[in-house]
């Protein structure tokens, strides 16, 4: 099968056999975890407990904040010590009693029912940026989805988190692979893997050798090139399609997950275990036992590279996520969450910090290795100049943050930092500049809030009466009921209803083609749609009791 | 934020790395000159760097910025280098000095320093004193060997006290290939003029031979991925195709394609000069565009313009489209072509 190219990329060292070597393993229990609201894309979750409250391990602590948020479970049972405006504490009892949902099965369950399950388990996506499971896996209302792709190349240098979970489970992964194609109506699935990994490849070719399966799997194996694991860049090597610029892979019939997403997904659905533990490569110079660990959420990285080995004499830095695109951690107290993939602890000598930056001497290797063709200098210089026109012009928000220019910068510009904090500040301009409308957004949203508490007082008070009129039967009173049109009444009902799938499927849109940006706006928007979508159910039903009344005598 | 680099893993240059790789990259070729035209090319290398570091520090002082840095990135000193070799051997001090502060100062640090120079510094500092001291500009001594050289003391001490007597001035002036075959006049030739043996014996082969020291220097930087192929080739393939024409058109009167490249400034100036990252085009497309534009300037300012050699002329001049052949080569980002096309396109399977 032929493979497509991506244009750009770079080869870095992997460093991935620090941590391929050993099997998958569990973290120790930890004694504390801190939960984080805000594990994912979108707002911050809604605390449901109370501190004292005891807890098993999936229990629900806190709930989802609008449409682009995911709940969140107790990934260790014991004691709520401590709720704050960002996190939830909970004091181990040691038991490690679970408390989980019923299991479902894919094959035979309803697909509401399985993405009902994909929300209550607080499931969001492993990989990167946090999106929301059961949001990408509606997609398909919108967009006729023809390939799920499963994403295993796994290019970061360093980390091994899908190596080890595709070796480990190749069966379930691609069972849930198949239950992701089900929800979203892909007939098939690409998995694209790369060439380095090639115990990975075995076991997958083996799993597929012995399963049938209702959409059809094909494993493409593609050259080990960085960032070949960006969404895009996958895309177009295994299916050789772009998706457009501020589009999604969605609008090209794709639709992309990592293999550790369709394995919390098929434990939610099958075992019913909401997501509360990840598999974390714990890797770099520092640590004497480097591998990939089960570790429950919120657990302190602190503690985790402690239980491995840390050796915190020769520590550096602890980099969370892989060399190219990750973030150094401020502290060690921070928990491990949904998205942490990987953590190095690197010694100076392995990740030296950036020797000092130097100008530009426009040599164009930037240019050449960057996956999403764009210009990388200019887009530094315009930066700096804070330019944000000719930013937009020279598509800034194009740029997939991959690194690679920085990586191959001889005068050593950190170019996508320039990149984020530009990025950074454009959103806050925008939202700036959108507060007015957000004002006025909320404001019609109260107006539809009251409307619809007035319509469903209504419907109550006309209830009671139907209620209280029955024995009396066939008074002469309610003809006094202005004729209700329940016809127009209904095509309203549609018509907000209509509305609600439009708003959601914009803030899905908009969510998911920038993780990072804020959607208070479209929120409320939504709200207010759902606002009217109640009121004008609760209309229809009044409606529909009055005639009812008037047909009964 | 990208945590690695890849200078650290080993697999690419630092800045001052390519600059230093390119400095050494010149070696042969004033290897060569220097067996051709004597010590005097040498200290003229030497006298420019000393004067270009020297202006880079003094400006940079005046400036208010750090100095080691810049020193430290090589950049001021391949400036130097690169002015050197252009100079007659054994040019006068303040001559080389001139030229130098114009480069370092006027043409770079005055636009802000390394990477904002829209200009090939050295060219501007050669391009300086090409008008404002022809006469010292065209000193090209016939090329003799090394060895054998008398002249060599009495260069010296004219480049030390500054000026030559001028009965030296005669003595020294021998014509370069490109300046002889220049000025040979309408009447008369090529095959006549050629015939005529205009030049002392052995000058065109002491010119090929450096011309082939610099080309052997300008491999080893592609080879060695310092500099990209896109330019040096764009610009020889255009000289080769122009002067063809040319040459095809009436042989009699323009020189034939080989003696254009392997005269004058040619592969020097492809690999070394007209590759300056910084005042070149940068995307692939515009960088061909670069190349063959300067090769194109260089025939024509060489048949019909007034100065025999153009390397610096054309550079400078296609410099100045650098701003517009960037714009116009933007690549379109991927995903960009299909925006508008909604459809889904199928699939490979
Ligand atoms: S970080 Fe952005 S600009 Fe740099 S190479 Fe990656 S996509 Fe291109
Ligand atoms: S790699 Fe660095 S020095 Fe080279 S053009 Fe890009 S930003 Fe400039």
């Amino acid at each position: 099968m032929p493979a497509y190219e991506f244009p750009g990329g770079i080869y870095p060292p992997e460093r991935k056999i620090h941590s391929n070597q050993a099997p998958l393993q569990a973290a120790p229990l930890p004694t504390l975890v801190t939960l984080p609201l805000k594990q994912h894309a979108g707002n911050a979750a809604t605390p449901c407990v109370a501190v004292g409250d005891d807890v098993k391990v999936g229990s629900l602590i806190a709930q989802r904040n609008g449409m682009i948020s995911a709940h969140l479970h107790a990934s260790i049972s014991g004691t709520i010590t401590h709720i704050s405006n960002q996190a939830i504490t909970i004091e181990a009892d040691g038991r490690d009693s679970w408390q989980t949902l019923p299991p479902l099965d894919w094959r035979t369950d309803s697909p509401e029912k399985l993405l009902e399950r994909l929300d209550s388990g607080g499931l969001a996506g492993l990989g990167g940026a946090g999106f929301p499971t059961y949001i990408k896996a509606q997609v398909a209302e919108h967009h006729p989805i023809d390939t799920l792709v499963v994403n295993a190349a796994e290019c970061e240098p360093y980390i091994t988190a899908d190596d080890l979970i595709l070796r480990s489970y190749p069966n379930d992964i691609l069972e849930g692979a198949q239950l992701i194609a089900r929800l979203c109506g892909a007939p098939r699935i690409i998995i694209g893997i790369e060439d380095n990994k090639p115990e990975a490849i075995s076991a997958l070719e083996h799993a597929l050798s012995k399963i049938q399966h209702p959409a059809t799997i094909v494993l493409k194996v593609i050259e080990t090139r960085y960032p070949s694991g960006g969404e895009r860049q996958l895309i177009k090597k295994v299916l050789d399609r772009d998706v457009p610029s501020g589009g999604l892979p969605a609008d090209i019939g794709a639709l992309c997950h990592n293999p550790g997403t369709l394995l919390a997904a098929l434990h939610a659905v099958r075992d019913g275990k909401p997501l509360v533990e990840r598999v974390v490569t714990l890797t770099g110079e520092t640590i004497s036992a480097p591998g990939n660990y089960w570790v429950r959420l919120g657990t302190p990285v602190g503690t985790l590279l402690d239980s491995v080995g840390l050796m915190p004499d020769q520590l550096h830095q602890v980099i969370v996520g892989g060399p190219m695109m990750g973030t150094p951690l401020t502290t060690l107290s921070s928990p491990v969450i949904k998205t942490t993939n990987c953590l190095i602890a690197a010694s100076i000598t392995e990740l030296p910090p950036a020797p000092m930056e130097s100008p530009c001497i426009r040599c164009g290797a930037c240019e050449r290795v960057c996956p999403a063709q764009l210009l990388p200098q200019q887009l530094h210089w315009y930066a700096r100049a804070e330019n944000d026109s000719t930013l937009a012009k020279l598509n800034l928000f194009d740029c997939i943050e991959c690194g690679a220019c920085s990586y191959v910068c001889p005068s050593f510009i950190p170019l996508v930092k320039d990149y984020r904090s530009a990025k950074q500040r454009i959103r806050l301009k925008q939202i700036e500049t959108a507060k007015s409308e957000h004002a006025k957004h909320r404001f019609e949203f109260r107006q539809a809030r009251l409307a619809r508490e007035e319509a469903e007082k209504q419907a109550r008070r006309q209830a009671r009466l139907a209620q209280h009129q029955k024995p009396a039967g066939g008074g002469t009173g309610n003809h006094a009921t202005p004729e209700v049109d329940l016809r127009s009444l209904r095509i309203a009902q549609a018509a907000a209803k209509a509305a609600v799938k439009k708003a959601e499927k914009v803030l899905a849109r908009a969510a998911e083609q920038d993780p990072k940006q804020r959607f208070d706006d479209l929120e409320t928007q939504l709200a207010t749609a759902q606002e009217n979508l109640k009121a004008a159910d609760a209309r229809l039903a009044n409606a529909r009791a009055s005639t009812t009344q008037k047909e009964t005598p | 934020m990208s945590m690695m680099h890849a200078s650290q893993v080993g697999t690419a240059p630092s800045t001052a790395h390519l600059m230093r790789w390119v400095i050494a990259a010149t070696l042969p070729g004033i290897g060569a000159m220097t067996f051709y035209f004597g010590l005097g090319v040498i200290s003229n290398v030497l006298l420019a760097g000393l004067f270009a570091l020297s202006a880079e520090a003094l400006i940079l002082t005046l400036r208010q910025r750090p100095v080691r840095p810049a020193l430290g990135d090589s950049s001021a000193l391949l400036t130097g280098v690169l002015l050197g070799v252009c100079l007659p051997p054994a040019s006068p001090w303040w001559l080389i000095a001139v030229g130098a502060f114009a480069a370092i100062v006027v043409a770079k640090q005055l636009y802000g320093g390394l990477g904002h120079n829209p200009f090939n510094p050295a060219m501007v500092g050669y391009a300086l004193l090409l008008v404002s001291f022809p006469t010292y500009m065209t000193l090209w001594s016939p090329p003799q060997p090394f060895i054998a050289e008398t002249l060599f003391n009495e260069t010296l001490w004219a480049q030390i006290i500054g000026t030559l007597p001028p009965a030296k001035l005669d003595a020294l002036s021998g014509a370069t290939p490109l300046d002889a075959f220049k000025h040979k006049g309408q009447a008369v030739l090529a095959s006549e003029f050629w015939a005529s043996q205009p030049l002392p014996e052995g000058t065109l082969s002491a010119w090929r031979n450096v011309a082939l020291a610099w080309l052997a220097g300008g491999l080893v930087l592609i080879v060695k991925r310092i500099i990209s192929w896109h330019i040096p080739v764009a610009m020889l393939g255009s000289m080769t195709l122009i002067a063809a024409l040319f040459y095809a058109g009436d042989p009699s009167h323009f020189a034939s394609p080989l003696f254009h490249l392997l005269t004058g400034a040619t592969l020097f100036g492809a690999f070394f000069i007209a590759t300056d990252p910084v005042s070149a085009a940068t995307s692939k497309r515009a960088k061909l565009i670069y190349g063959a534009g300067i090769g194109i300037l260089v025939i024509i300012i060489r048949t019909l313009g007034g100065y025999p050699d153009a390397v610096a002329f054309a550079v400078l001049l296609m410099n100045l489209c650098v701003p517009l052949l960037d714009i116009y080569t933007v690549p379109r980002p991927n995903g960009h072509s299909r925006a508008a096309n909604k459809s889904m396109p199928e699939g490979p399977l």
